[in-house]
């Protein structure tokens, strides 16, 4: 369990960065960012990139901003960091609940938010936040900047809209106003593990009913699911076990995830359900607190 | 001999261990800790495929690479070493012999195709990378069942029908038993495969002097004795010329009892090249190729009165035993479940039939009690018999427990039963819990919705057992030497054939050294692991043994030398050796602190002017004590378990977790708690997380951390303990407590989850592990696929 | 480029070494500055045998590059205990809880330990109940204890760390 033989580079800019990326090579080029995912794959052999970019100097992708109603976290910015921000905890309650399901302590100093989503995995929390959120995803590549809603960027089992010379420098999310909860509750087999699934959660409330409700499934899927449908029939109503129920059917019924030793089919699908009435019934009552 | 210690003092205590300022300060020597100069590196490439037949391979690439200095193939390596054979004279035992790398066959996904020897271990694996492979691919057989199926493909042309060994034994008349009986209650079980996988996995360090021929192993193993001798005759070396060291292990949990047939490559490999060679198997081989345990299927019929008294047992089990077999042979795992099953239950007539079958999956190895579904299945059994009987688990057990007043009595098993405590424990537990209460609890939360569940279980462990009980088993239970030494300055070296990794052995041994002849705890060493300094013992670490076996041998070496100081002493100090005393080193005349003279000022006289030390005594200051085991004997729990279970995730979340044993003294309660809560959880981590999985291809599905899950802290309960420390008659009155709580614990967990069960109207746990969505299939909530 | 030249501070030496960059932190750490306290336990950042604390953080060796610790500042188990053989009052509080039977994860968990108690020592609020300290410790795997001993060890170094009779590495 050792990396294969690979190039490496460390530019100290996202132009030189790019420019690496950019470059003619023999094999394949692979951005190293926090690495809790990558250096496990190089030691396993299962990625042998000809180049590595190491992209943990550029100063370009830290930082944590809230401004004009948005909040922004820059790719390199640790989970860590993030978990413990008190402008992520407000501006972005989804985030801060998220976070401290990824891992552990040791994993999250180093792992990165813009690494998880570049990332992909569908059991992963943070992509299902940028999903439930419809985060926009910023990325910088030779032709310049764009912004990838989150609806687009993720595009498949591990695989986003990134083009293979494109860097994520941010993520952007708006702001929660006020009558916002969010919620995140996921199974995993221990604590740490990747979820069988889970739910992502946010509800604003208009009074006593909802003004809008996002709900984003993780782990049922080849990439994290928009559970339009129970938005649908929460919006507008009053948050109670029967319309928890409807949402959580309505969600389900869609779903066709697949088996594997941690959790079969059937489990994930029912368990998405459980999910999604729990993560709804908390967001609503942190909604209520937030009026 | 009196019995207890002969001082008493730090037996007994909770004495800081000496192990762990080197752990602690991270100082210790691992295997893969160990470099020396010109150090090369093994990676060996395993096989992609279940059972195939080799039809090319090419190494041609990667002897091209730069810092690989040999590649060997299995045709390579086969001329340099002999087949491994484990055969041994037992009687329709099958037990094929096979090279340490695969040449024409292979059996399953990871074994051993080819060995690269590089400068680095990344330049092995680079080199790995390129060798070629072809196979043509032949029928895996991935279940008892199908191997034993009609026509299944055959693994061996030596193992006829796959079978390597079947037996059926017959106690006591057991068709009487089932004319008699009001009730049959049967029960089954398919216990899944799961491991040992210590933190630290195997490997060694072998090194070869041309010049002398000597060939030096440092490994990771349990057994330096066994290794050596094993080892030697495969790779055609002389013993007198090879030495096996182990210093810090970490971890066995049985895995590393045997002698692998990586073992005999790396030694081979040195021997071939000339200088030193290491291996340390990554995480990933471990999971793959280094084996594992309990896949055993069992099935349980049951004769009983209306009152749920015992009157017969039947019972069949087929073990999966792997492709390979490794040491000891599986026999003696199928001799150790029939032996133990009866438990500490009264029993009159008891059948057992066994079938090893030989499938495509890594071999089947020991893991901390191998025997361990043996409890699994009696505790579950008894459970299910209260339920018939309309009992409760405490009454059922009750009226089935040999007390103390009842021995000593001999099992069905013919082993004699003496001093155990089982049913004591049993009684102590069941007043620390009010069932009562217990059950108004449960159905409280059922009224809420929430869904509880309670398990007990009682157990005897043959830690280290009888001799009758071993040759009920067909394994020798051997005695136990231990070289004591008073050196020149006083201090005392001692030197054992365990090899303690992380069993505290240098605590324990310490200490009672440290009492039996009145020297300081500091000032005594433990000597372990290598072959030209300690005596030979078939076992090692293993069997928990050592609290016995270990301790019954230096406190007679301590109590030999004892008596030679204390001759020599009143000499020197003339008084009667009953008027002695040696304490903090020193030899006193009781009640005269002024008169005395220091171990060391004796020793010194010893070692260098022997003739001038008082006439007709003995003047040796090293002994070699062997101690039988005064007929050895069992330790004993019983646990209880509360649970919860979420019926929307079919999570299972232990609440609490009691613990009642007996070990008799115990040496130091610290190591014992350690040894008895590490059990628990390995024990619980094995029915509800871990899981060596297959899939029907033959693939391995749990190669990584990832996948197989091992039990991390906020997974597992506070234990709570409570000691019973019935005293024997004997010199050494500790038994061991290694293995008992991962034999236990699954009884206890497994009887809760069935009592959640039962509460909601559903079936019992037939397979395991009890995964969540396992339970929620269990619960009804989904279907099955 | 295949190997670079790195400068690092470990244990409060600074060191300038040349390294294959794909060397992992780990192996750098073991086999080339022959420090082998830090553990290898599964070589893709699950079991935390391998943590060390970089620049003030508790991180894996195994899942990162040598290349990458250029410029940074590390600490070993190999670091905390005084020079005169003194045990880090962490180190002492695992031994007299007896936490610890083979050894091989302990590098790691000492390191955890540490890291939190220097957590808390900085102001920042550390969970110190023993649920919480278990899921703080989730990332650490031991197969011989149970991590109750753990527990007890890591619940008195946390006591003690933060009243500044704590010793700094
Ligand atoms: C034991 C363990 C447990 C874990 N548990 C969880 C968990 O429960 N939930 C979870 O979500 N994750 C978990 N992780 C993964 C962890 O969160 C990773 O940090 C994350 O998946 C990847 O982030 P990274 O910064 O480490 O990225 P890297 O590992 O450096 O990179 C991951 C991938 O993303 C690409 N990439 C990274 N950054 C960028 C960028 N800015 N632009 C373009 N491409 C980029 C890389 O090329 C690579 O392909 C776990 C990891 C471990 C080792
Ligand atoms: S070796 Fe690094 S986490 Fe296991
Ligand atoms: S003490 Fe052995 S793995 Fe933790």
């Amino acid at each position: 369990m050792k990396p294969p033989v690979f190039d490496y580079v460390s530019p100290a800019t996202l132009e030189e960065a790019i420019q690496a990326l950019s470059a003619p090579d023999d094999g394949d080029v692979k951005v190293l960012a926090g690495g809790q995912s990558l250096v496990p794959l190089l030691n396993l052999r299962l990625s042998q990139p000809g180049l590595i970019v190491d992209i943990n100097g550029l100063d370009e992708l830290t930082g944590i901003t809230e401004e004009a109603g948005y909040l922004t976290v820059g790719a390199l910015v640790r989970q860590r960091e993030a978990e413990l921000s008190d402008v992520v905890r407000t501006a972005c309650p989804l985030l801060h609940e998220a976070i401290p399901l990824i891992g552990h302590t040791a994993i999250r100093n180093r792992g990165t938010v813009g690494g998880s989503i570049a990332h992909a995995d569908p059991a992963a929390e943070l992509p299902t936040v940028a999903a439930c959120l419809d985060a926009e995803l910023v990325a910088r590549g030779p032709g310049g900047e764009r912004t990838i809603p989150a609806a687009d960027f993720f595009t498949g089992f591990f695989t986003t809209a990134l083009a293979e010379d494109e860097i994520l420098t941010a993520v952007r999310v708006r702001s929660v106003g006020p009558a916002t909860g969010a919620a995140y509750e996921e199974v995993a087999r221990r604590h740490g593990d990747f979820a069988m699934a889970g739910v992502a959660a946010q509800v604003r409330l208009d009074g006593d009913t909802v003004a809008e409700a996002r709900i984003a499934i993780s782990g049922v899927d080849l990439a994290p699911v928009r559970a339009t449908k129970a938005e649908a029939a929460l919006a507008g109503r009053t948050v109670d076990d029967s319309i928890l129920d409807e949402a959580a059917d309505a969600a389900v019924a869609d779903l066709s995830p697949s088996s594997d030793l941690h959790g079969s089919a059937a489990y994930r699908k029912h368990v998405a359900g459980v999910l999604i009435r729990k993560a709804v019934a908390a967001a609503a009552a942190r909604a209520r607190e937030a009026r | 001999m009196a019995g207890g210690s002969a001082i008493s003092g730090l037996v007994g205590a909770r004495v800081h261990r000496k192990e762990d300022r080197t752990i602690l300060t991270g100082t210790g020597r691992y295997i893969d800790d160990v470099q020396e100069r010109g150090m090369l590196h093994c990676h060996f490439l395993r096989s992609t495929v279940a059972h195939g037949r080799i039809t090319s391979i090419d190494v041609s690439a990667a002897r091209e690479v730069e810092g690989v200095v040999r590649v060997f193939t299995g045709a390579d390596m086969s001329a340099i070493t002999e087949d491994l054979s484990f055969a041994q004279p037992i009687p329709g035992l099958n037990s094929p012999s096979y090279p340490a790398i695969a040449r024409d066959v292979v059996r399953f996904v990871g074994e051993p195709v080819a060995l690269v020897v590089a400068e680095s271990r990344y330049i092995a694996e680079d080199a790995a990378a390129l060798i070629e492979i072809e196979y043509d691919l032949l029928e895996p057989v991935m279940s008892t069942a199908a191997g034993l199926a009609e026509g299944a493909t055959q693994l061996f042309d030596d193992v006829p029908g796959n079978v390597v060994h079947t037996d059926e034994q017959l106690f006591g008349d057991i068709e009487a038993a089932f004319a008699q009986a009001d009730h049959v209650v049967t029960q089954s079980l398919d216990q899944h495969r799961w491991a040992c996988n210590p933190m630290e996995t195997r490997g060694g360090v072998a090194t070869y002097e041309t010049g002398s021929g000597q060939l030096t192993y440092e490994a990771s193993t349990q057994t330096t004795h066994t290794l050596r001798f094993l080892l030697a005759g495969w790779i055609r070396h002389p013993i007198h010329q090879f030495r096996v060291t182990a210093n810090n292990i970490g971890g066995g949990f049985g895995l590393k009892f045997s002698a692998y047939r990586e073992d005999v490559a790396v030694c081979a490999a040195a021997k071939a090249i000339g200088g030193t060679v290491k291996w340390v198997e990554d995480r990933n081989e471990h999971l793959v190729a280094a084996g594992a345990a309990r896949e055993e299927q069992l099935t349980l019929e049951a004769a009983v009165k209306a009152d749920g008294t015992l009157l017969g047992l039947r019972v069949t089990m087929k073990l999966d035993a792997g492709a390979y077999p490794i040491n000891p042979p599986a026999t003696v795992y199928a001799g150790l479940v029939r032996t133990t099953l009866p438990g500490p239950y009264k029993l009159p007539a008891y059948q057992f039939r066994h079938h090893i079958v030989a499938t495509n999956k890594a071999s089947y190895i020991s893991l901390r009690g191998p025997w361990a579904v043996e409890t699994l299945v009696r505790e579950r059994l008894m459970d299910k018999i209260a339920h018939t009987c309309g009992i409760s688990p405490v009454e059922v057990r009750n009226r089935n427990l040999i007390t103390l007043d009842d021995q000593p009595t001999k099992m069905i098993t013919n082993v004699t039963l003496e001093n155990v405590t089982a049913a004591e424990t049993f009684q102590k537990l069941v007043e620390m819990v009010d069932l009562d209460a217990v059950r108004r609890e449960q159905e409280a939360a059922r009224a809420e919705g929430r869904l509880l569940g309670f398990g007990v279980g009682t157990f005897i462990e043959p830690a280290p057992g009888t001799q009758e009980f071993w040759a009920a088993v067909g394994f020798p239970f051997g005695s136990e030497p231990c070289r004591i030494r008073i050196e020149i300055d006083g201090k005392v070296t001692a030197f054992t054939p365990q090899t303690p990794h992380g069993q505290s052995h240098e605590t324990t041994l310490s200490q009672l050294i440290a009492d039996e002849l009145g020297v300081g705890f500091d000032d005594i060493r433990i000597v372990y692991g290598d072959t030209d300094a300690t005596p030979f013992s078939m076992l090692g670490t293993g069997g928990s043994r050592a609290a016995t076996m270990a301790s019954g041998a230096v406190v007679y070496g301590s109590r030999e030398l004892r008596k030679r100081l204390l001759e020599i002493a009143s000499h020197i100090l003339e008084a009667s050796v009953d008027d002695l005393d040696i304490a903090d080193g020193v030899v006193s005349v009781k009640g005269a602190p002024g008169a005395s003279v220091p171990i060391a000022q004796i020793a010194m006289g010893c070692w260098l002017a022997p003739e001038q030390m008082p006439p007709g005594t003995n003047t040796e200051m090293e002994f070699v004590a062997n101690y039988d085991g005064e007929g050895g004997g069992f330790s004993q729990a019983s646990h209880a378990c509360w649970i919860e279970v979420d019926q929307q995730t079919g999570k299972i979340e232990i609440k609490r977790f009691l613990v009642v044993e007996d070990c008799g003294k115990m040496i130091n309660p610290a190591v014992v708690e350690g040894q008895v809560i590490g059990g628990i959880a390995m024990g619980v981590g094995g029915m509800l997380l871990e899981h060596s999985a297959y899939a029907d291809d033959g693939q391995y599905l749990a190669a990584t951390f990832m996948d197989y899950l091992m039990p991390s802290a906020p997974e597992l309960p506070e234990i709570e303990i409570e000691h019973l420390e019935f005293e024997s008659d004997k010199v050494v009155g500790s038994r061991g407590v290694g293995e008992g709580g991962t034999v236990l614990a699954p009884a206890a967990l497994l009887n809760a989850i069935d009592d959640a069960l039962a509460q909601v109207g559903r079936e019992r746990v037939t397979e395991t592990p009890v995964t969540p969505t396992r339970m929620l299939e269990l619960l009804g909530v989904i279907e099955k696929e | 480029m295949k190997t670079r030249e790195i400068t690092v501070t470990v244990n409060g030496r600074k060191r300038t070494v040349t390294v294959e960059v794909r060397r992992t932190l780990a192996d750098f750490l073991r086999e080339d500055l022959g420090l082998t306290a830090t553990h290898l336990g599964c070589e893709h950042g699950v079991c935390g045998a391998c943590t060390v604390v970089v620049d003030g953080h508790t991180e894996r060796s195994c899942t990162q590059l040598a290349v990458q610790a250029d410029g940074r500042e590390i600490t070993t188990v190999e670091g905390l205990a005084g020079p005169d053989g003194e045990l880090h009052p962490v180190q002492q509080a695992l031994r007299d809880n007896h936490s610890f039977q083979c050894g091989f994860c302990t590098p790691g968990f000492v390191m955890s330990i540490y890291g939190m108690c220097e957590e808390k020592k900085a102001g920042r609020s550390v969970p110190c109940s023993r649920a919480a300290i278990r899921e703080e410790l989730s990332g650490n795997i031991c197969r011989c204890t149970g991590y109750q001993s753990i527990v007890d060890g890591a619940e008195a170094a946390l006591a003690g760390a933060g009243s500044d009779t704590g010793k700094d590495a």
